[in-house]
């Protein structure tokens, strides 16, 4: 072993990776070499300076640990709790489209409150009986068409010659009742809703 | 079970402010005592672990949990001090070039140092001509040699915080102890 080889080991000693088989060969050179002991003795101190100057506790030197941490809490920007907010800022057109609906929906919901005035609507409405809250199709009488009736009661005795649709009533029909087309009975504000988009794209296909 | 930090750091990214301020409870002293010993001045050691939990807290959603937390972040914290370490040698040079101009107080680039004179004659001679030789280090052994001695870091770990191969760490950790074996050698 020549003295670069030996210095190579001796920094494998103080990284502590050197192993043991190196070690004893190391050693072997080091008791014929006083120059290498000598340097290695110099590593020694280094390694033992190095600990102590950088180890040591900073002393005097020590920041105020509460100020510090103080410091470090209060420059953290406040942002974790808003991601709701960032999130609609990110998307607009979302953004947008849910602030429609929402105005649409309360429209709706408005409408849907307000109407407890009673309606009847159908293209022939000539034999119906209006008594009260009551809409009655009388026994023998016949409607060509559909009929509407909102907020109130349908007595059906007669015949109709197409759709029945009761919002926010009751259907009362009698044996001798007869409905060619479909009867229905609408009670809740989904339904409702349904009903006047599908009668509002009706609409707007005829 | 997860590290404590790890899971700290996820309640932290939940926007919990409690277990944030548990993360700076466990690395604060650390992290100052590294960037004191890196850069030698309380001023700037107080400025750099600040900054360093900020980037911590603004990157908390990129911390890899397959990484030590520890090791994240003094890779954080001591890319801070070296980027101080440069921008004073740049400041340096700067001040070289003005005080050929003349007229200008070069005292007024020279970095911050509080060190009182009371404090430093706390401090042994020994301790004084070991701190002044790591001084001079430049920054790229500095840092291997202030994470290898302070926190005791393996060879591997180093390499994972400076973002290097363990065999680059290798080269630095013995040019560093050479470099300062011939310093103090002359001097103790």
């Amino acid at each position: 072993m020549n003295c670069a080889q030996a210095s190579r080991l001796m920094h494998e000693y103080f990284d502590g990776d050197l192993a043991q088989a190196e070690a004893a060969r190391l050693k072997a050179h080091l008791d014929g070499c006083p120059e290498c002991r000598e340097r290695f003795a110099g590593y020694e101190r280094t390694e033992a300076f190095l600990h102590m100057a950088l180890a040591a506790p900073v002393g005097r030197d020590a920041p105020d640990r509460a100020a510090l941490t103080e410091r470090i809490m209060g420059s953290l920007p406040v942002r974790r709790r808003r991601t709701f907010v960032r999130w609609l800022r990110q998307y607009p057109g979302v953004t947008v489209a849910a602030m429609l609906g929402l105005v649409l929906l309360a429209g709706f919901i408005a409408s849907w409150e307000q109407d407890k005035v009673l309606v009847v609507r159908g293209s022939d409405l000539s034999q119906i009986v209006i008594e009260g809250n009551r809409v009655v199709v009388p026994e023998g009488a016949l409607v060509n068409g559909d009929l509407v009736v909102e907020n109130g009661e349908a007595v059906v005795n007669g015949e109709i010659r197409g759709n029945l649709t009761v919002i926010d009533g009751t259907v009362n029909m009698a044996s001798t009742a007869k409905v060619i087309g479909e009867a229905r009975e609408i009670n809740q504000a989904i339904d409702w809703l349904w009903y006047k988009l599908r009668s509002a794209v009706i609409g707007l296909a005829s | 079970m997860k590290p404590i930090e790890a899971r700290l750091a996820r309640r932290a990214l939940k926007g919990d402010h409690q277990a944030f301020a548990e993360i700076v409870a466990l690395y604060q002293d650390k992290l100052y005592h590294l960037a004191f010993r890196m850069l030698g001045s309380r001023q700037e050691a107080e400025d750099v672990t600040q900054e360093a939990f900020l980037r911590v807290y603004r990157n908390l959603d990129r911390y890899d949990e397959g990484m030590k937390f520890s090791t994240w972040i003094y890779r954080i914290a001591t890319n801070l001090c070296i980027d101080r370490l440069r921008k004073r040698k740049q400041t340096f040079s700067l001040d070289a070039e003005s005080a050929e101009h003349e007229g200008l107080d070069g005292y007024a680039f020279i970095p911050g140092d509080d060190r009182t004179p009371e404090n430093e004659m706390l401090l042994t001679e020994t301790q004084r001509i070991v701190r002044e030789a790591i001084e001079t280090l430049p920054a790229k052994y500095k840092s291997v040699m202030v994470l290898r001695y302070l926190h005791d870091l393996s060879l591997q770990e180093i390499g994972e915080v400076l973002d290097m191969p363990v065999t680059t760490v290798k080269t630095r950790v013995h040019r560093g102890r050479e470099f300062l074996r011939k310093k103090l050698e002359r001097k103790l």
